[in-house]
């Protein structure tokens, strides 16, 4: 299969556990304004939550030595944040479901949910502005997109 | 030294004063500027800011240490006359502007002004004292186990500062915010021990990279998109996920 920039992707079908996200337990989120080159559990509430100040403008921190200005993001309504982790292969269990499975079949899971997160900017608060703001707008657009919900109909 | 407002927040900036005498608000006074920690790569960089009447300069030059005087802001109702500031940049553009600033006042800006005026000598101690008691008493913001609090006296060059920081160096976090980052010294450690962060402000040549070695031996595919996309996504930051 051929992805949006030519490379090629391999085909897999992807699994969810639906009893996951029943199940999953809220969390606290923050989204930086850099990328960690390292995917890895963090010392976050040693590390970083203590260092959290509420001023009269909002959220301070600092991180790696710049400081940071953030405020909380809700969630849109009607819909739910999840944290998802992709199973390991191995721990699939090969039973009576075996003839459905394929090899290059893959399992998400949610380990934890949300309906709000604390958004960082560099310096300032990233406010209405945001791209992830934006982002939020677009589910309910392609809502109405996908309805057809033009105004005339 | 009263540093109470400092210990109860010490992750941002912090102004303390001391109450002007009666004196000051009355009489033409000296004021003198200077600064500590500038080397150290732990702890706060302090400014000290000391005044005295003109007519009692003799009293702090025949002092020659200025114990206890007091830690100032520029726009308390004082009367200063001349102000002499201690500097390692380039004396004569920043006098020219503290000049301009401050018409009325005469403005004197000198490398090793501590050493030429009392009144530099008496803020350079305030300064220090200031310094090193704040960080001597340092409460740390972060929940850390195991704290060794041996960090000696901050300065790069001490081993025992070398090894606290070699020791005290998270992956993710870098160090405690006790930390001056961008000192070399820090900088150093944390380029060998902790992962690479790039921000979202940093030059895209930075954010791009040469691409991955494997690149020049496997066909990875063009790195450029051949459609962009629209508008609409491009603002939002918002891609179609091929891969999960």
């Amino acid at each position: 299969m051929e992805g949006r920039d030519g490379a090629t992707v391999e085909k897999h079908r992807v699994h969810l556990r639906p009893a996951t996200l029943r199940d999953a337990a809220p969390a606290t989120l923050h989204l930086l304004p850099c990328e960690i080159s390292v995917n890895r559990p963090a010392p976050v509430e040693r590390f970083f939550t203590p260092a959290i100040r509420r001023g009269p403008d909002g959220l301070e921190v600092s991180f790696r030595g710049r400081r940071l200005r953030g405020e909380d993001v809700m969630v849109p309504s009607g819909l739910v944040g999840y944290v998802m982790t992709m199973e390991e292969k191995g721990e699939v269990l090969m039973g009576k479901q075996e003839a459905l499975e394929r090899d290059s079949d893959c399992f998400m899971e949610a380990t934890a949910s949300f309906n709000r997160f604390t958004l960082w900017g560099l310096e300032a608060i990233p406010g209405s502005d945001a791209k992830m703001r934006g982002a939020l707008t677009w589910p309910s657009l392609a809502a109405a997109v996908s309805r057809g919900g033009l105004p005339s109909s | 030294m009263d540093l109470s407002e400092l210990e109860k927040d010490n992750t941002g900036r912090c102004r303390l004063k001391s109450p002007v005498p009666a004196v000051c608000r009355k009489e033409p006074c000296v004021l003198g500027v200077d600064e500590a920690g500038r080397g150290p790569v732990l702890g706060p960089m302090v400014y000290a800011i000391c005044y005295c009447p003109l007519s009692r300069l003799a009293d702090l030059e025949a002092l020659k240490v200025a114990g206890g005087v007091v830690v100032k802001v520029l726009d308390t109702p004082t009367w200063p006359t001349m102000v002499f500031v201690d500097t390692v940049g380039l004396p004569d553009t920043y006098q020219e502007r503290l000049q301009q600033r401050f018409p009325g006042i005469e403005v004197t800006v000198k490398a090793k002004a501590d050493a030429l005026f009392p009144v530099v000598s008496a803020a350079s101690i305030c300064a220090k004292v200031a310094r090193d008691q704040a960080v001597k008493n340092w409460q740390f913001v972060e929940e850390l186990q195991d704290l060794d609090v041996d960090y000696g006296s901050g300065y790069p060059n001490d081993p025992k500062t070398k090894s606290w920081l070699k020791k005290h160096v998270d992956p993710v976090f870098g160090f405690p915010q006790f930390v001056r980052f961008s000192w070399r010294t820090a900088q150093a450690i944390l380029e060998k021990e902790a992962e690479a962060v790039t921000w979202e402000d940093s030059s895209p040549e930075e954010q791009e990279g040469p691409g991955r070695i494997t690149s020049y031996f496997f066909q990875e595919g063009p790195r450029t998109r051949p459609r962009p996309l629209h508008r609409y996504f491009q603002e939002r930051g918002l891609e179609s996920a091929t891969t999960l």
